[in-house]
């Protein structure tokens, strides 16, 4: 809601409501003035403004993002290129490259050579898609997937990237996607947050994240994301310190009420009902918090199914289990962040051990989603901010070489509601360097993600600072080849 | 393309800068009568004393209105070029609206200090002019308001009892049209494609106002056509003009409805095509049709009732969506929401402008049995409803079997068994059903045969045997069976990632 929107409401509501002594007369003018008033109902004190509704009826409900922070190579993972095998060691042709920019870490080389993928490719399921042999999990789900091979993106490096990725704009200081996707369409689950983020690391040294990735921007700051972390206190200072107990907690928060509601009065600062609200959700998520992150009861073979490291609390795969518990109690938006992917050298060496760590929960993930009937209603995307050259960084011999940033075409895939299983879309040329056929940009994936969600990227927006602002910005096509 | 290009070429159109000033004349046109009357109010009130003013200022006023008519008149002429218009209302229009522009400069000149003195009873003529102008500017204005608008256009919503009184018939067209109750029983012609064309083509098409020598406003008329022919080929929707014409990007100059007006929406494109398709019949109900599932949803969204038929025949294009998202349900009563609220449950519109809703029971695990009797008050606008995990048993079956328009049902993880899910088979519309983690057996999935729009079916965790659900995936050809993974097969999931891995595994630093 308009923050304007909301003070005109309140003012009405008060004036007319509150403290009206003229009876019926005063209702009716109240509700002419704002008739969207009238069947609102009484809302309880501290409980979430009213929020927004999809555009039209939605296909996808929630959405978990697997997001893979550091880039993770197209052409060792999804994208076969085997005129890579017969050109290796060979420079990169002009005529491919054509003097597209490049990083600073690999504009001052001598020589681009060619880099093939050390592992295997193999063709798997009915559309036949290759699939490397360092994903042996994903390769079985390939029914359930769909592939973008034809993502592109503007920025070079990881920070402009990524908060590209998540929030439209290259700059920082925008809303990211869960906030405009809990602003948008509000929660299907009173007693959690819209938007929670998990974050996992590869190794030791990776690309830094920053909570402005999961940050409001300028909506109203109920629809930030909130990170929970593995173990036994998810949520920082939730909950109570030593000597406070339920009883006392509530008192505090009732008196609190009280003196916000008092100031509210002189200031109508709109700010004031969200921290009210946030205080109210997070007395709630105490209890709620608790119970969907319960995962003793858990069989065992559901740990096994996610592979061994999902026992233990803060990985990946750990992070897969939880998103499920999180997405079978309705979170509308669940950000996982998996960092570790930056390999520009010794690339052959680490991405082998990050996949391994990253493979098999993924794929579990999908298909615990699945036999919960969940998948039909849920969207899972798993990618990266871009994707990385068909050249070595620094020297490429025959066991080892390193990738470095490469915006301008990169793999993606998605499972789930709404769009066509088992499909490719998109194509990049027989070296990997260009998109032959259908791009995508980031704008128009934004666009196609809003679109499942029930809402139209052009009518989802905020006006800040005197103007109206999206997350696609003025850009965004919704693909609809991928649409189901 | 190339075919109506050369049509129009062939036929004799003014160029581009005759329409260009033309269609300046609506604009134009106003200025006249804003001087005009300026003048006869100023006029008015010197004589009555009421206001002070010059003489000057007000043949300034004249000398204007008499210029502008004079433009307006000009610029009328040229957009009369383009044609169009009914023959008898134009002249009487063009010829009242030179009327304006004389007898405007007739008062200007005699009021004038130029020209006045020397036309001998010049000041008696003065009021005259001033009056039979500003009578001809009513006449010509209403007149070209029909031309523009139609001539019923002002008139039209006149309520009683005005209307007895001035004589006008009742509004019979309007009430001809009946509103649509059952999309089956509706007649295509009359109650379905007639309305599009009445409110988005008409306005242009009709007897006084006939672009294109093209009429919308009676079936006869339609079948027709325009200067460029017939408007349909029956069979054809696609190479139809009448299709083709909206389809064209808006910025092409033959797009219709013309830039700027209000354009058709896909649904009502879609339905013009595929009356078309089906031969353009002009006296057959819905029923009578193939009813493919790309317009299913459309139909259904006219009215209430879900269109019946046609469910082998192929669709093109993206999946077909339920009927129940697309239909237009009453607007659920708020006091029966709130009962639904006060038990626990989440109650979500599906989407800002659909009465359909979403049930949840995310919060409320202890729903039961005796609150599950709140549901049917709701029974038209609960689409999709999530129970999983609560503690209702099969008595709660019996008040979900009456919401008649659920497509998705959550019952996983609840103590419903093979006897509850007899009482679904009241459910015409329901694709979804989640039945995981619930002691249902084969004989309980023997009763979903009779579930006709079922699309999906989740077993994990039940007591399904293999052999019952190969043999009702036989009957049920088009259903998906969802089952799970079991310890067993875990095993045999993580042995396969195994065996897919490198033999040099691990070789790390």
């Amino acid at each position: 809601m308009d923050i304007q929107d909301e003070i005109h409401d309140q003012l009405s509501r008060r004036t007319f409501l509150g403290q009206s002594s003229a009876g019926l007369g005063t209702i009716a003018l109240a509700s002419l003035l704002n008739p969207k008033n009238l069947f609102a109902g009484a809302s309880a004190p501290g409980e979430m403004p009213e929020l927004g509704k999809p555009h039209f009826a939605p296909k996808v409900k929630r959405v978990i993002y697997l997001f893979q922070s550091g880039a993770p190579s197209q052409l060792e993972l999804f994208d076969y290129k085997p005129k890579l095998e017969s050109m290796w060691g060979k420079d990169l042709p002009e005529s491919v490259r054509k003097g597209q920019r490049l990083t600073g870490m690999t504009a001052g080389q001598s020589h681009f050579p060619l880099a093939a993928s050390r592992y295997k490719f193999a063709q798997y399921g009915p559309s036949r898609m290759w699939i490397s042999e360092l994903l042996p999990y994903t390769s079985r789900i390939v029914n359930d997937l769909t592939f973008i091979r034809s993502m592109h993106t503007e920025a070079i490096n990881h920070d402009p990237a990524v908060t590209f990725f998540q929030t439209g704009s290259q700059q920082a200081g925008r809303p990211s996607f869960g906030s405009w996707i809990s602003y948008g369409l509000g929660s299907d689950n009173q007693n959690l947050p819209a938007f929670v983020v998990l974050l996992s690391k590869g190794r030791d040294g990776d690309q830094p994240l920053y909570a402005k990735l999961w940050s409001n921007g300028f909506l109203p700051s109920v629809h930030q994301g909130v990170v929970f972390r593995s173990g036994p206190d998810p949520v920082y200072y939730l909950n109570n310190p030593p000597g406070i107990d339920k009883a006392s907690r509530r008192r505090m928060l009732d008196y609190l009420a009280k003196m916000h509601q008092e100031q509210y009065k002189h200031v109508l600062d709109p700010e004031i009902n969200n921290r009210m609200a946030q205080y109210e959700m997070a007395y709630r998520m105490q209890t709620s918090v608790p119970e969907t992150l319960d995962i003793s009861k858990e069989p065992d073979y559901i740990f096994d199914m996610y592979g061994p490291e999902s026992r233990k609390p803060g990985t990946f795969a750990a992070n897969c289990l939880l998103a499920r518990k999180l997405i079978e109690k309705d979170v509308k938006f669940v950000q996982l962040y998996h960092q570790g992917w930056d390999q520009h050298g010794n690339l052959p060496n680490d991405i082998k051990i990050q996949t391994k760590s990253v493979d098999q929960p993924s794929a579990a993930l999908i298909l615990d989603l699945k036999q919960r009937g969940l998948l039909d209603d849920t969207l899972v995307i798993w990618g990266g901010e871009f994707g990385r050259t068909n050249y070595s960084q620094g020297k490429l011999t025959k066991d080892n070489y390193g990738r470095d940033h490469h915006p301008r075409c990169f793999s993606i895939w998605m499972a789930g509601a709404g769009i066509k299983k088992g499909m490719v879309y998109g194509e990049t040329d027989e070296f990997g360097y260009n998109i032959a056929k259908d791009p995508v940009h980031v704008h128009d994936f934004q666009a196609t993600v809003l679109h499942l969600l029930g809402m139209d990227h052009e009518k989802l927006t905020f006006k800040h600072q005197g103007r109206r602002y999206r997350l696609t910005d003025v850009h965004g096509k919704v693909v609809k080849p991928l649409l189901a | 393309m190339n075919q109506f290009t050369l049509l129009l070429q062939a036929t004799t159109s003014p160029s581009d800068w005759v329409l260009f000033f033309g269609h300046f004349h609506p604009l134009i046109v106003h200025l006249p009568i804003g001087f005009l009357l300026v003048a006869g109010i100023l006029e008015a009130g010197r004589r009555l004393g009421k206001v002070s003013v010059s003489d000057s200022a007000i043949t300034n006023v004249l000398f204007w209105s008499a210029v502008s008519a004079t433009v307006a008149c000009l610029f009328g002429y040229l957009l009369s070029l383009g044609g169009g218009y009914e023959q008898e209302t134009l002249d009487s229009h063009m010829w009242q609206g030179i009327g304006v522009a004389v007898f405007a400069w007739i008062a200007w000149a005699v009021k004038s200090d130029y020209v006045g003195d020397r036309i001998p009873f010049g000041s008696a003529l003065y009021l005259p002019a001033l009056v039979v102008a500003i009578v001809l500017l009513g006449t010509a204005g209403h007149l070209g308001g029909s031309l523009t608008h139609g001539s019923d256009y002002l008139t039209q919503y006149t309520p009683e009892p005005f209307r007895t009184l001035a004589g006008i018939p009742p509004r019979t067209q309007e009430v001809a049209i009946k509103p649509i109750t059952d999309v089956n029983q509706a007649l295509v012609y009359e109650q379905i494609v007639n309305p599009i064309l009445k409110t988005r083509c008409v306005q242009c098409h009709n007897a006084e106002k006939s672009k294109g020598d093209l009429r919308f406003d009676t079936a006869e008329m339609l079948k027709k056509g325009g200067e460029n022919g017939p408007v349909f080929v029956a069979g054809k929707g696609t190479d139809s003009e009448l299709v083709k014409r909206c389809l064209l990007p808006e910025e092409d100059d033959h797009h219709m409805p013309p830039k700027g007006k209000t354009q058709l929406t896909e649904g009502q494109i879609a339905l013009l095509t595929w009356w078309i398709d089906q031969g353009a019949p002009f006296d057959k109900k819905v029923s009578e049709l193939n009813v493919n599932d790309a317009i299913k949803p459309v139909l259904a969204s006219l009215g209430t009732g879900a269109p019946a038929g046609g469910a082998g025949l192929a669709a093109s294009g993206p999946a077909p969506v339920s009927p129940v998202l697309t239909m237009k349900l009453p607007t659920p009563d708020p006091k029966a929401v709130d009962e639904l609220k006060q038990t626990g449950l989440l109650v979500l519109p599906l989407s800002k402008e659909q009465n359909q809703l979403e049930v949840s029971a995310v919060n409320a695990k202890a729903f039961n049995d005796a609150q599950a009797a709140v549901l049917p008050k709701l029974s038209n606008q609960i689409v999709w409803l999530k129970l999983g995990e609560t503690a209702i048993t099969d008595a709660a079956l019996a008040q979900i079997a009456k919401l008649k328009n659920l497509q998705k049902l959550h019952l996983e993880q609840t103590k419903v068994t093979d006897a509850g899910l007899k009482q679904l088979k009241a459910l015409p519309n329901l694709e979804y059903l989640n039945l995981y983690g619930t002691s249902i057996t084969d004989a309980g999935l023997k009763e979903l045969a009779g579930l006709k729009s079922l699309k999906t079916v989740y077993l994990w965790q039940t007591n399904v045997t293999e052999p019952a659900l190969a043999e009702l995936k036989k009957a049920l050809p088009d259903v998906e069976f969802v089952g799970g993974i079991s310890e067993q097969a875990v095993a045999e999931f993580t042995k396969a990632g195994a065996a897919n891995a490198q033999p040099d595994e691990d070789k790390k630093n």
